[in-house]
Order: structure tokens, then sequence, then C-alpha cells
């Protein structure tokens, strides 16, 4: 295995055995290298086992076959080095913005006083300022999400694995949401695993698109989607739109097997 | 009236007749209760009833305040509160404790899950006699069968409420670098807590009806122990005094755990409504 490799998944393979049920095979022979500080975004129809994948590289449930390391150590369990942010956000609804931030300082042992402002630090930057004492319920999705990305970045990650992040929101959200999201790689550099089926999210937001086939998920392609152009007008370039036609045309026969699975 | 143009085209309604009807809609649950009140004095005062089956509304009133004034309502309510609540708080620590370890350890649940499928719809009160042969005729066999009734209903919203904790908020914590420890006390019992005050908000009142039963049957000082007196000297405007007595406390203990529930969950959706 290659040196460098912020993440390495070799052979890993997945079954969901739901009590009284057949099993699921999820996963099969999947093997991906994720670069040290490298956009890599997993794209496939849903169900196809992406998010699986993630939750297995989060260490939240036990690697049946295979393995998986980060940063060379073999993951057995969740970790602070691997911050995750969920499509549905997962905040303490209990918790004000600022008490979700400081959660994680508190459990890493960061001192009090430096916990508050590190966490103010990340609530600005995600421009939460002012919002510090609202709870979740007063929030609306967008800003929840941005409470959440706050709260993974606050511990100070090496890696950020991100479940469909934007699913959950409004289109224009959605295009914000992107904006900031590349901003704040751009300032904290680091590597970023990012679960989506939006083929454009997919090829504006990451260096390289990894593209799975429908369950049992296995990888079907990696493509280089670096353009020369940054910002959103990237979108209206030729090249922009080939790659995403190309990667469309690969995955949309996955799709309808997966729909074609769903019917029969 | 267009003329000035600032005339509102849509009358606002007087803020006199907004606060009247504000103060309406307070005291409007009360007027059923009322009512109540006033079709028993009209039913005792037609004469069609014997006086002694059903005394006088004032009759009774009089007897409440005067029992208000010299301390008797206060010894018996603090008899009964008491030992409604030490049982509730006996049931309450054992239940959550119980339920929150079924939901989380499998020998756990394999071992109380029946005992709680037989034991929740059984009537509790059956057991008296077995208690009252093992701790005795007085206090500690009546909290040991408040403990016992109120349990039940507390432990299986404990269970449901816990194994009902959304996988990702804990997920989230245990990436945030929480030991299990702590996300037993800050994920687990915050998340189940809704559900946890649900199976409260039932145990109580179930605790009340215990308790001025076991009251009744064992007499002794109390809300319950009175009524039984009362009727043994043949006194119904103390019976029916004693009914008005307990409903009263019932109501403000309800009524205290329906304001804490939205104290402790002010964060929650519910608390929106």
């Amino acid at each position: 295995m290659a040196t460098g490799a912020a993440i390495a998944v070799e052979n890993v393979s997945h079954h969901y055995r739901p009590p009284k049920k057949r099993p699921v095979h999820a996963l099969d022979q999947v093997s991906l290298e994720v670069g040290d500080r490298e956009f890599v975004a997993l794209l496939g129809p849903s169900g196809c086992g992406k998010s699986t994948l993630l939750y297995l590289i989060g260490g939240f449930m036990p690697i049946e076959s295979g393995s998986i390391r980060v940063n060379g150590n073999l993951v057995t369990g969740p970790g602070p080095d691997r911050g995750v942010v969920f499509q549905h956000f997962a905040l303490f609804p209990w918790k004000t913005v600022l008490g979700n931030v400081l959660y994680g300082l508190e459990n890493i042992g960061v001192p009090r006083e430096e916990a508050r402002e590190r966490a103010q630090k990340y609530i600005d930057m995600v421009h939460l300022t002012g919002f510090e004492d609202a709870y979740p319920n007063q929030l609306s999705g967008g800003m929840k999400q941005r409470a959440a990305i706050a709260r993974t970045l606050a511990i100070d990650p090496d890696i950020l694995l991100m479940d469909e992040p934007f699913g959950a929101l409004d289109a224009q959200t959605r295009g914000l949401m992107q904006e900031e999201l590349l901003s704040i790689w751009q300032r904290t550099r680091k590597t970023v695993l990012f679960v989506t089926h939006d083929v454009r999210e997919a090829v504006y937001l990451a260096e390289r698109v990894v593209m799975m086939t429908a369950r049992p998920g296995r990888i079907m392609e990696s493509v280089d989607t670096r353009f020369d152009e940054a910002g959103p007008g990237v979108m209206d370039r030729p090249e922009f739109v080939e790659k995403a036609s190309y990667i469309w045309n690969r995955i949309k026969g996955e799709a309808i097997a997966t729909v074609a699975a769903r019917a029969s | 009236m267009t003329s000035d143009g600032a005339a509102p085209r849509v009358a606002l309604p007087d803020p006199g007749a907004v606060a009247l009807s504000a103060l309406f809609w307070k005291v409007a649950p009360a007027i059923p209760i009322v009512g109540l009140f006033a079709l028993w004095q009209i039913l005792s005062a037609s004469g069609a009833f014997n006086p002694y089956l059903m005394p006088e509304v004032p009759a009774v009133f009089r007897r409440v305040a005067l029992e208000l004034v010299n301390g008797e309502f206060l010894l018996n309510a603090g008899a009964t509160l008491y030992r409604a609540l030490a049982g509730f708080l006996i049931a309450a620590a054992l239940a959550v404790t119980i339920g929150i370890a079924m939901a989380r350890i499998r020998i756990v649940h394999w071992f109380f899950d029946p005992i709680l499928s037989v034991g929740f719809p059984m009537p509790k009160v059956a057991f008296l006699p077995v208690f009252m042969l093992w701790f005795g005729a007085y206090d500690a066999s009546k909290i040991t069968l408040i403990a016992f009734a109120s349990f039940f209903a507390i432990a299986v919203n404990t269970v449901a409420g816990t194994q009902g904790v959304d996988r990702h908020l804990v997920w989230s914590a245990r990436s945030l670098g929480a030991s299990e420890r702590k996300i037993l006390w800050t994920v687990i019992l915050p998340a189940a807590l809704p559900q946890i005050l649900t199976g409260f908000q039932i145990a109580l009142p179930l605790a009340m009806i215990v308790t001025i039963v076991t009251e009744m049957l064992m007499g002794g000082v109390g809300l319950g122990g009175a009524m039984i007196r009362a009727q043994r000297f043949a006194d119904s405007i103390g019976v029916f005094s004693g009914i008005v007595q307990i409903g009263f406390t019932g109501f403000v203990v309800i009524f205290t755990m329906r304001w804490l529930r939205r104290r402790l969950l002010s964060w929650h959706e519910e608390a929106k409504r």
C-alpha cells in the first residue's frame, strides 16, 4: 500500500444482516485510496453502499473483511482524527450552537478559555455569529448544517467524512453551502471524503470523483475533476459540462439498475 | 374612509376586546369544573336526594375550609404526598437505571423483558397482602407497593426512549471523542428524556391512586385514611370533602409535573407548540 495515503481501503466487503430478513450485500471488495489533503467525492446511485463505506471509515461499524487504514493506522473505532458531518446534521438538540461546538473540545481536553475562543472562531467561520445561544430547533436547515460543520471542524480533525451533507437542503442554500465548503477547505486543507448522489455537486467540489456501482457497491471508475478555473462560473465551461455528462452517462446505467431492482 | 389614505382597510380588533377574550380563554378550563359543582348543588338542593347521601356543596366547602385552617388538610395531604413521592422516586431511580440497561445490554433485556410484559398490565394492588406480610402494616409496605406500581410504566417508556435514540447522535459524540460513560450522560439520557418524562407522567397518577387505595385499606394519617374514618363515623360531609381534597392535591401534582416537563424540554420541538 502506497504511503502518504490519508485513507486506504483494501478489499472491504460488507453485509447488513437485519433480523429475520435476508442479508443485504452492501459492499463488494472495495479498494480506495484518498491522498493527504485530497478532496474526493464518492458518487453512486442511492443504496449503493457509499454511506456504508463512509461509516466503516468512520469506525462506526465493525469491518467484516478487508482492512481500512487512516494515516497508516488500522481503523478499529471512531476517533477525533476523523470528523463526520451527517446528512441530517445530528446536532444535540438540547445544546445551544455554542454548546454543540464546545462538546468535542471538552472531550479532547482543551482548557475552558481556549475552547471558548476556538469555538467562537469556527462559529464565525461558518457565519453563525450572533446565534451562539440559539438551539438547533430555532435554526434553518442550512444554519443547522453550518453549526454541525463548525462542531466537526473545531476539534481539528485530519479528515472530514461528509455523508450527503447538503442533501437535506433546498437548492439555493445548497449552492451557498458548496461555496462555503470550498472556501473552508481552501483555508484548512483537510482531506475530504464527500458522499453524494449529485453529479454536478461531485464534479464541482471534488478534485477526483470515484463512481460506485449499484448494490453490491463496487468501485467503477475514478475521474480527475480538477479544472483550471475556480468558482461557480466553471460549471458553464465546456470541459466541466463534458466531464459531468461523461460521469452521468457512466452512472446512469447503475441508477436504472437500482430502480429496476426496487421495482421487481 | 379612504380619503386620507392612512385608514386601515381591515378594521383592527378593539384592544379591550382582545384582552377580554384572552382573559376568557385563561379561565375557560375552569368552567366545566365549576359547572359540575353547580350541577351537584342543584341536585342536592332539589330535595330529590337524601342530604346524607348527597350533602350540599357549601357544607362540603365549609369543611374543606375548616380543615385547611385547622391544619388537618395539610397533615393528611402531607402524609399522602410523602408516601406517593417516596414510592414514585424509588421507582423512577430503579426503572430508569434498569430501562437504560435493558436497552443497552442484551442479557439485562433478556431477563427483564418478560417480567415487564407480565407485570405491566397486572393489577399491582393485588400485592398489598404480600407486602404487608413482609413489611408490616405501616409506611414501608405502602411505599413498597407504590414504588412497585409506578415502576413498570417508567421502565417500559425508558426502554423505548433509549432504543429510539438516533444512532447518528451517538456516532457524532463518539467521533467527537466522548467516552461511552460520557455518551450515556450527555447523549442517551437527554435524547431519551422526553419519553422518560412521559413514563413519569403515566406513573405519577398511578402512584397517587395506589397511595389513596393503600391508605383506605390500611388506615392511618393521609387523605385516603381520613375519608375511610369519616365514612366509619357516618360523616358524609367528611367523605365528600375528602374527594375534593384528593382531587385538588392530584391536580397540583400533575400540574407541577407538566410544568417540570416544559422546563426540562424547552429545547425540544414540542416546546414550540
